[in-house]
């Protein structure tokens, strides 16, 4: 989709933002997989970044995944989730924080998978 | 300069030189026949006198002879004396008469001579300047001139013309090459500014880069302003449509006093690539101007409207209502009727309008001016029906292109990844790892493979054994230009990255709330993506790495 030295975008980021380099809602709102949900539909003359992550949130959304579908730096993602939060519009979950030693299965069965799939 | 030679006069043209110049040579020779003239009539008179005195004398007596010889001789010589006199004053007066008409005439001749010089000869020659020839060809291919004085008046202005058309064109077009650098080297900084843009996320970086942005931005305008007037081309070509949003957001983005410009739109449709930058920068120029000309408090409102003729955009401030003259010559500036005024009008500091009326008749805007609601001055533009593109929206809501085909993928993905995920996944298929990426799936319902994906793969599988944890992953996804070998590897990574990640995620979860999903599930799906992607990593640390799928997720 894009070229090398080529900016093929003529919104620059800061009119997407208003000039704004941080968040209204403050920097640690929202982290890196912080899962937005959006509460309403988006409505006729919203500015299209926000239209666009209301309709990506529909479904649960990591913060980093808005990013790269829209293609704009996480930290203008989280400004604009910042208007929207502050609207009442979408709501941030923050994921479950699960001890990693919990969650890792066991390596011997992971040991039996990998042979089974080698066997087939 | 060598002093070019002018073609002597051919022996037909001027025929009142040709004349007066024998005139001149002819007056002794009339004053000649004037004096052989009187001679001759004297001499006559002399004989007629003669004769009739000794006549007389004959004819008297004796006694009064010597009287009547007295008598006729005094009067006969005073005859002569009038004759002579009489005979002269004619003769002068018909050399003179003819001596005046030959002096009118050629005076009429020297005045249509010069009349030719003025009204023919001088604005060829200056024409022949204009359009760039040479102060010899100019000379030479001018009408011929007679008088040597009018000869060197124009040597002298051709010399001088010339000098300035050459001085004129030279700063011309290094004023243009300069403002095509300017715009280079703008356009490259502003691609850089948003890589860096896309690589920092502190907060502060942000804000000093985002204004350093705006500088750039706003550079970038003046330099596109000057190649305007200059008429180099203009600074960017953009390939594809540009939506009317962005439209405004660059124009905007242009002008010192962006924050203060509310955009009211709600169209969606587009401009073409090519009169894109035209429009965006003609607007940017007539918001410049609603900014500087109205309160610094006050906001400059644009509003857009769909009319059968094309898109208006209405540019309103609450500053001062133009005065008349302002506002004719406003008018006069961006009518697309009048004749370019070129660079005459400029006034040094106000390039704006001029800009805006070269770039309106360049691409058929017309820009009128009226007495706005808000106080002040609204401009109205008008892009003309040709250069308006709809563009395809799946909901009224104006929507960026580049998000529709995602939004749909995301909607169709996810199931059918999720459910021939377990059909496929135990087969080892290549493509599995990869749903994310619109796999499509042919009418035999095995995954067609994309140009390009294997590759990818490749470039996947590297990339891979670094990637150890979420934070990596995205950390990739703001931060892979750092990385990445390109200038571009940043924006290009992020995508699929980022986008992997989510995938990934809904892959796992299908329909499942978010927070449900269990590890079996995702060692499902999440296991095969390892053990098949990096075919040359050791199989002993697959399983290292599939233990640090579940982190990725839920975490």
């Amino acid at each position: 989709m894009k070229r090398p030295g080529r900016d093929e975008d003529p919104d620059r980021l800061y009119t997407v933002t208003g000039g704004r380099s941080r968040s209204a809602v403050g920097a640690d709102a929202f982290d890196l997989v912080t899962l937005v949900v959006s509460e309403s539909e988006p409505v006729r003359g919203m500015q299209s970044e926000h239209a666009a992550i209301l309709r990506i949130c529909r479904s649960p959304t990591a913060v980093v995944e808005l990013a790269a579908d829209l293609g704009l730096p996480v930290s203008v993602i989280r400004i604009l989730l910042g208007d929207l939060l502050a609207a009442g519009r979408i709501t941030a979950r923050h994921p479950r924080t699960v001890r990693a030693a919990d969650a890792l299965p066991d390596p011997d069965i992971l040991k039996q998978v990998l042979v089974g799939l080698r066997n087939i | 300069m060598t002093s070019p030679e002018i073609p002597s006069p051919p022996p037909h043209h001027g025929s009142g030189h040709t004349e007066g110049r024998p005139a001149a040579e002819r007056r002794p020779a009339a004053g000649q026949g004037t004096a052989a003239g009187t001679a001759l009539a004297v001499l006559v008179a002399v004989v007629v006198t003669a004769v009739a005195c000794l006549t007389t004398v004959y004819l008297s007596s004796q006694s009064a002879r010597a009287a009547v010889a007295w008598g006729s001789g005094a009067a006969g010589a005073v005859l002569c004396v009038a004759v002579a006199v009489a005979a002269h004053g004619v003769l002068t007066g018909r050399q003179l008469r003819a001596q005046l008409a030959a002096q009118q005439a050629e005076a009429a001749q020297r005045e249509a001579a010069a009349a030719h010089f003025a009204d023919s000869v001088v604005p060829s020659v200056v024409e022949r300047l204009r359009a760039g020839g040479s102060a010899e060809t100019a000379l030479a291919e001018a009408p011929p001139v007679h008088s040597p004085a009018e000869r060197r008046v124009l040597i002298t202005l051709a010399t001088e013309v010339h000098k300035g058309e050459s001085m004129r064109a030279s700063a011309l077009s290094a004023c243009a090459n300069a403002a095509g650098r300017v715009q280079a080297l703008a356009t490259s900084m502003a691609a850089d500014l948003r890589e860096m843009e896309h690589k920092h996320a502190d907060e502060n970086v942000l804000g000093d880069l985002l204004h350093l942005d705006h500088r750039t931005a706003q550079a970038g305008r003046l330099a596109d302003s000057i190649a305007v007037l200059t008429g180099a081309r203009s600074g960017r070509r953009w390939a594809k449509p540009i939506v009317m949003e962005s439209i405004l957001r660059g124009a905007m983005g242009r002008i010192g006093g962006y924050q203060r410009v509310r955009l009211h739109s709600t169209s969606g449709v587009a401009v073409a690539g090519h009169a894109a930058e035209g429009v965006m920068h003609t607007l940017a120029e007539l918001m410049d101007n609603a900014a500087n000309f109205s309160p610094p408090t006050s906001e400059v409102h644009v509003y857009v409207e769909e009319v059968a003729a094309g898109i208006v955009i209405t540019i309103e401030d609450g500053g001062l209502v133009m005065g008349e003259v302002a506002l004719r010559r406003a008018e006069r500036l961006v009518s697309p009727d009048a004749a370019d005024p070129g660079l005459a009008t400029l006034s040094g500091t106000r390039l704006g309008l001029a800009v805006v009326g070269r770039l309106a008749r360049k691409h058929g805007l017309s820009v009128s001016f009226r007495p706005s609601a808000h106080g002040g001055t609204g401009v109205l533009v008008r892009v003309p029906r040709e250069l308006v593109t709809e563009t395809q929206r799946e909901e009224p809501l104006g929507e960026p292109s580049a998000a529709a085909p995602r939004t749909e993928e995301r909607v169709t993905v996810p199931g059918t990844a999720h459910e021939r995920g377990e059909a496929e996944h135990p087969a080892g298929s290549e493509h599995a790892p990869t749903p994310a990426h619109g796999v499509q799936y042919g009418e035999s319902g095995l995954p067609k493979r994309r140009r390009g994906q294997t590759l990818a793969a490749v470039a996947r599988t590297e990339a891979g054994p670094g990637r150890t944890a979420s934070a990596t992953a995205a950390s990739t996804a703001s931060g892979a230009s750092a990385a990445g070998p390109g200038t571009e590897g940043g924006t290009r990574q992020a995508r699929p990255s980022g986008a992997r990640f989510g995938d990934f995620r809904r892959a796992v979860q299908g329909g499942s709330p978010p927070e449900d999903g269990g590890g079996t599930a995702e060692n499902d799906s999440g296991t095969p993506e390892n053990v098949t992607t990096p075919s040359a990593a050791s199989p002993a640390s697959s399983p290292a790495r599939a233990s640090s799928l579940p982190e990725d997720d839920t975490e």
